[in-house]
């Protein structure tokens, strides 16, 4: 198999970049001490950004007492955050910020809850709609654009899901309801500077909730590693993330113990980081229009998707293969035969054993949308840097082996 | 030193090769599936090539001033165009390194660049039949 020729998969590359600024505070009975510590970031007047469902479970009252304890004060509270962020919820949620005289955003819960609270504290800052961000380092900076990006307001997430990372990510993912797609901003000062990794904020997190969120922090750690855009430091947070989800994400679906819950918001924390440098892969990029035009929820596409991605890219070069083999040694692949097919099997066991979908045409993707969806996934930033370059004809093979 | 001379010279060469890739009648459908006006900014020496990709319509690429509304602008040295087009620049690097900004749904113009591979010995060769074998080999 031929290598490409701008992929370089081991030794010293010619340039990377790591950033992981995100001040992380991870440990039992953190939410007490919200406000304590937001306090240490500049926040003194707080604008809450949740969603109706962690409004019902009682976790915003505990949180709301732990930012006033400290002698903080709660300019509003926004629960309305819908399933996919979109242009209009930040939009309100901005307005809100302003119109209350907020001062600093405290983002409690999942992917998209902390995406809303990034996108919305960027137009708070610096105004416009959300789309006019799309894109990646395209955030205001000092001496004409050559110098340092400029502050955004303070940011602290509490995950009520160990799965996105959000909470220490560069990103953030919007949806476009009408253009049915999701696109991305991307730029460091989107980074909370604070992150309160406590398990008490994933004890009523359904079970299919809690497989979907550890399939996508899976999906982070393996893409991260494998990804073209790999580098040496962000090696080392995907392959703990790994060990980390290999020791706990069973448990913390089926048991729920508090212990496993708290190893795994630190391995989704862990799991993101290698994106920040730009590393990911197309089982991303598939998954992506599967949410945007069907509604599938981010964890359960990747669930499903990752593990043909690991048997396409695998067969793409010895070097490639090469990573897999640390991914799979991991994961505690027996090894027997070709890593990919190994490797994936032990995937889809995996998903089978959490009780998720395993075939995209169980959540409601046709195989007439198929041409929609690889026009998509050719125009995920994922694809790039995938390991391997797939051809639009390789991607519509991908969804149907999915489907 | 940078590899074009001036403005012309990035017209010449860059420009001519847009030109060519929206007449190519396998490539041209592909890239105009990208359903967008992409405007290319160019630094040293100062430029600009303006181009629509719209699906079902005639491409049409601006040399210099132009009345096309880009949605896409992507703003690089023509050095670093120069090098993209010789298949010796990483695109995500160059986004993380900013030697290239991109404004607007850049998607559209992400989903191009694996497109773009078979392009890169067509620039050179053309570059070679032009006789400048200098910028060839930069």
């Amino acid at each position: 198999m031929e290598a490409d020729d701008d992929r370089q998969m081991a030794g010293f590359k010619d340039f990377y970049q790591f950033s992981a600024p995100t001040r992380v505070i991870a440990g039992r009975d953190l939410l007490d001490s919200v406000g304590f510590e937001f306090a240490k970031e500049g926040a003194s007047r707080v604008l809450l950004v949740t969603d109706g469902g962690i409004r019902a479970t009682g976790l915003v009252e505990r949180v709301l007492a732990g930012v006033t304890d400290s002698g903080l004060e709660v300019a509003a509270i926004f629960d309305a955050v819908p399933q996919d962020s979109d242009g209009a919820a930040v939009a309100s949620i901005a307005e809100l910020a302003r119109e209350t005289g907020a001062d600093s955003f405290l983002a409690l819960g999942g992917g998209s809850v902390i995406d809303s609270a990034k996108v919305a504290n960027l137009l708070f800052t610096h105004g416009g709609e959300a789309r006019d961000w799309e894109g990646y380092y395209g955030l205001p900076r000092a001496d004409d654009g050559a110098g340092r990006a400029l502050e955004l307001a303070p940011l602290a997430a509490i995950p009520t899901t160990a799965g996105t990372g959000s909470e220490v990510s560069f990103a953030a993912v919007i949806k476009d309801r009408d253009a049915q797609l999701k696109y991305q901003i991307g730029d460091f000062p989107l980074i909370p500077r604070l992150a309160i990794l406590d398990p008490a904020s994933t004890a009523t997190l359904p079970q299919a909730i809690a497989a979907a969120t550890g399939m996508d922090a899976l999906t982070h750690a393996i893409e991260g590693y494998v990804s073209r855009d790999w580098n040496a430091h962000t090696d080392a947070y995907a392959l703990h993330a790994l060990r980390l989800i290999r020791a706990n994400l069973e448990r913390a679906v089926h048991g729920g113990d508090e212990t496993a819950r708290g190893n795994m918001l630190i391995a989704a924390s862990l799991a993101i980081v290698p994106t920040t440098s730009g590393a990911l892969g197309i089982a991303h990029s598939l998954s992506h229009p599967c949410g945007a035009i069907y509604n599938v929820p981010h964890g359960v596409a990747n669930a499903i998707n990752l593990p043909v991605t690991i048997e396409y890219n695998a067969a793409g070069g010895e070097d490639i293969a090469a990573r897999y083999r640390d991914v799979a040694e991991l994961l505690g692949v027996e090894p027997r035969g070709e890593v990919g097919h190994a490797l994936a099997e032990r995937v889809r066991e995996l998903v089978g054993s959490l009780g998720l979908p395993t075939r995209l045409s169980q959540v409601g993707v046709p195989e007439a949308g198929i041409p929609q969806l690889v026009e998509g996934a050719m125009g995920d930033a994922c694809t790039l840097v995938n390991p391997r370059v797939p051809s639009a004809e390789d991607l519509a093979e991908l969804y149907r082996q999915a489907l | 030193m940078a590899y074009f001379s001036d403005e012309q010279e990035v017209y010449r060469y860059l420009g001519q090769l847009f030109l060519d890739l929206l007449d190519d009648p396998e490539l041209a459908p592909k890239f105009r599936t990208a359903n967008t006006i992409v405007q290319y900014r160019y630094r040293n020496p100062d430029s600009q090539i303006t181009v629509k990709l719209i699906e079902a319509e005639e491409g049409q690429v601006d040399l210099g001033p132009t009345r096309l509304e880009p949605e896409v602008v992507m703003t690089m040295d023509a050095d670093t165009a120069h090098r993209f087009w010789l298949g010796k620049v990483n695109v995500t690097v160059a986004l993380a390194r900013g030697q290239m900004k991109a404004k607007g749904p850049v998607a559209k113009i992400l989903r191009l660049v694996p497109l773009t591979k078979p392009v890169f010995p067509r620039y050179k060769a053309q570059l070679e039949a032009a006789g400048r074998s200098d910028l060839a080999n930069a």
